[in-house]
């Protein structure tokens, strides 16, 4: 287990400022992705702690030692690469054995490492084969069992999954999620996929142009995001954004958009935002935070919202009906039958307890 | 027949069916006319008995092998040519190999050093020839000059006759000329190999040495057999330079099995004698090929 600290950490590749100063500290056990749209540095990042590139400047901490001289093999660490990066003149059993080999362990250590990892993956039955011969899954659990098998303190992962089919992607998931629970090492786990950043973390670095934009538990992040950025990165469908005006109306605020519509907000989000009273902003909501209205009557938060369907995207269990407000295409998550096709005129409702405001200016959340 | 007719096949079927060997017809007709047809005329001709003097084209049965084991020349020549392989092979491996692995990192005016160091390769082997003989003058040549300084008195060696010396020439011209394209197809394989394999094997804590024998070695080892496969091929048939530089001499203390078939051949007119060596070669050359390809084969 280790602790790993990041201290004004940059990388440039020649004209090329990849990472930016990065400052992060990564405790005990704990399991952080690192995610962000590519090229914003996440590799290079997840590259330098592994040493395999060099920090052109800042300080990598693991378990309070420097390492930043330290060559890879010396770092006492595990990584799991994109392309699985398996040796395909090896078998299996040798390809996890590689390591262990390499760092002189007693044949009998190694025979009884090797099984016990395979059996824990459900690979024993490959160990025989050549990389060739296996499927993109079981590639891919030799590479983690080639990591874990060595009982490394930190496990990094480089956008391990990419490389998969959707339903495969999500069993390994899901296997990841239980290997960190068994294992309890320190994990980073890289990749662009906001649903594995969300699924997998316990911390979630959201990274922008080689920065940090923010960071947090996954629905810290989801629920308050602090830029448009992150508000539209995390969440599937993409957060619709607005442009409207904040306007004072019977002495609470109200979102005004171009064609007249109003929505008003609650008291206690009006409260944070009074200031801004009468100047433009950007509203971010979310397709799952409206509905269709019922006759069940409005409870506080919920306004009233008149639109006009043209576009209907069902998906079995939900629908996506797009509507137009303020020359944007906004998307709704309706029940499945909720809509009946393009044209509908209907009243949704919008959860205004969870919308976001933003400053259309620096695009942070008021 | 059946077969076609039930489905319904007609001329236009068979033709399409035939059309492949069609399209390789003249390639196989070109192979015939300057490889096949060579081959047979030199085994007919090395049963015959021709020479300067005589053209007797009547069967002679295996006379001249008989002469190819009698020869002591030939086999000195032989000998001369399989140690020569033997040494200037594994050194121009060595050599081409270190340099390959040294251009694999990022150095400035990587380009400029590989288009010099190819110019060795690209010049004709009887002009490197050439200009080796100059190089090894012991009057006016720069590399008894540079010994000279380097040992504080005139150095007197002379290259392409002293014995202990005249081998020596022979291969640094050979190793000087070959080892860049060794460098070059190296550098290729090399340059191939998947770089996160070795960034794997760094992390699982494998040492440089480890790493190039487990992960790179066995990854450019189709590419490593070719090209040693070619450069042996090609140095049995070592001719050019010692021609250049000694043209087997003094006496025949460098003749190569080229070198003595190119006397016997064109100089001394042994045509069916000469023909009888080439046809030796050829063949024992061919089960050596067909060997190692196969080898590479299952390495793959």
């Amino acid at each position: 287990m280790a602790r790993v600290r990041l201290s004004g950490l940059h990388k440039h590749y020649g004209a090329l400022h990849a990472v930016r100063g990065i400052d992060l500290d990564i405790p005990e056990g704990e399991f952080t992705v690192i995610v962000g749209p590519s090229g914003c540095g996440k590799s290079t990042l997840l590259r330098t702690v592994a040493g395999l590139e060099e920090a052109d400047e800042g300080a990598i901490e693991i378990d309070g030692e420097v390492v930043n001289d330290l060559a890879p093999r010396d770092r006492n660490i595990a990584m799991v690469f994109q392309n699985y990066a398996l040796y395909p003149y090896m078998t299996v059993f040798e390809n996890i054995a590689f390591g262990l080999r390499a760092r002189k362990f007693p044949k009998p250590e190694i025979n009884k490492r090797v099984q016990e990892a395979a059996e824990l993956l459900d690979i024993t039955e490959q160990l025989v084969r050549y990389p060739r011969q296996l499927s993109g899954g079981q590639r891919q659990r030799v590479a983690i069992g080639r990591a874990i098998v060595r009982d490394a303190r930190l496990f990094l992962f480089d956008e391990p999954l990419s490389n998969l089919d959707a339903q495969l992607r999500e069993e390994m998931r899901a296997e990841i999620k239980r290997l960190h629970q068994d294992l309890g090492k320190t994990m980073i786990y890289v990749t662009h996929d906001q649903v594995e950043a969300m699924t997998l973390a316990d911390r979630i670095v959201l990274l922008r142009d080689g920065l940090i934009e923010q960071q947090g538990a996954p629905l810290d992040l989801f629920e308050r995001p602090e830029t448009r950025f992150v508000a539209g990165f995390l969440g599937s469908p993409t957060m619709n954004f607005v442009p409207a005006t904040l306007e004072a109306s019977d002495g609470g605020l109200a979102v005004r958009f171009a064609e007249g519509t109003t929505l008003p907000l609650p008291p206690t989000r009006a409260q944070a935002v009074r200031s801004r009273a009468g100047s433009a902003v950007t509203l971010g909501v979310r397709a799952e935070h409206m509905s269709r209205a019922n006759d069940a009557g409005t409870r506080e938060g919920l306004a009233p919202l008149n639109v006009t369907i043209d576009l209907v995207q069902p998906t079995g269990s939900r629908t996506y009906a797009t509507f137009n407000l303020a020359d944007t295409a906004v998307s709704a998550e309706l029940q499945a039958h909720d809509v009946r096709g393009p044209g509908e005129k209907m009243a949704l409702l919008v959860d205004m307890n969870r919308i976001v405001l933003l400053d259309p200016e620096t695009d942070r959340v008021l | 027949m059946s077969v076609a007719v039930a489905s319904g096949g007609g001329f236009g079927r068979w033709a399409d069916r035939r059309f492949k060997y069609l399209l390789i017809l003249p390639a196989v007709l070109i192979l015939l006319l300057v490889g096949v047809f060579p081959f047979i005329n030199i085994l007919i001709v090395s049963f015959q008995d021709i020479s300067l003097i005589f053209e007797d084209r009547s069967f002679h049965g295996l006379l001249n092998y008989k002469r190819l084991f009698t020869e002591a020349r030939l086999w000195q020549a032989i000998l001369h040519t399989v140690i020569f392989t033997l040494v200037a092979l594994p050194l121009e491996l060595v050599f081409g190999l270190l340099m390959a692995l040294l251009f694999l990192e990022p150095i400035r005016g990587r380009q400029v050093f590989l288009a010099l160091l190819i110019i060795p390769t690209v010049i004709s082997p009887i002009v490197a020839g050439a200009t080796w003989r100059l190089m090894f003058d012991n009057q006016f040549g720069p590399i008894n000059q540079i010994l000279g300084w380097a040992a504080g008195e005139p150095v007197p060696i002379i290259w392409i006759v002293q014995k202990g010396f005249v081998w020596p020439a022979i291969l640094i011209a050979e190793i000087w000329q070959w080892t860049p394209f060794m460098f070059l197809l190296l550098l290729a394989a090399l340059s191939n190999v998947d770089k996160s394999q070795v960034e794997a094997a760094q992390i699982d804590g494998a040492s440089n040495l480890r790493i190039f024998f487990r992960i790179v070695l066995p990854a450019i080892k189709p590419v490593l057999a070719i090209v040693l496969l070619i450069r042996a091929l090609d140095l049995f048939r070592l001719f050019d330079v010692v021609w250049a530089l000694t043209q087997g001499g003094p006496g025949t203390r460098t003749e190569t099995l080229s070198t003595y078939a190119y006397v016997q051949g064109f100089q001394q007119f042994e045509t069916s004698y000469t023909s009888a060596i080439a046809f030796v070669v050829v063949v024992l050359l061919s089960i050596v090929v067909v060997l190692a390809l196969r080898r590479v084969e299952i390495a793959r």
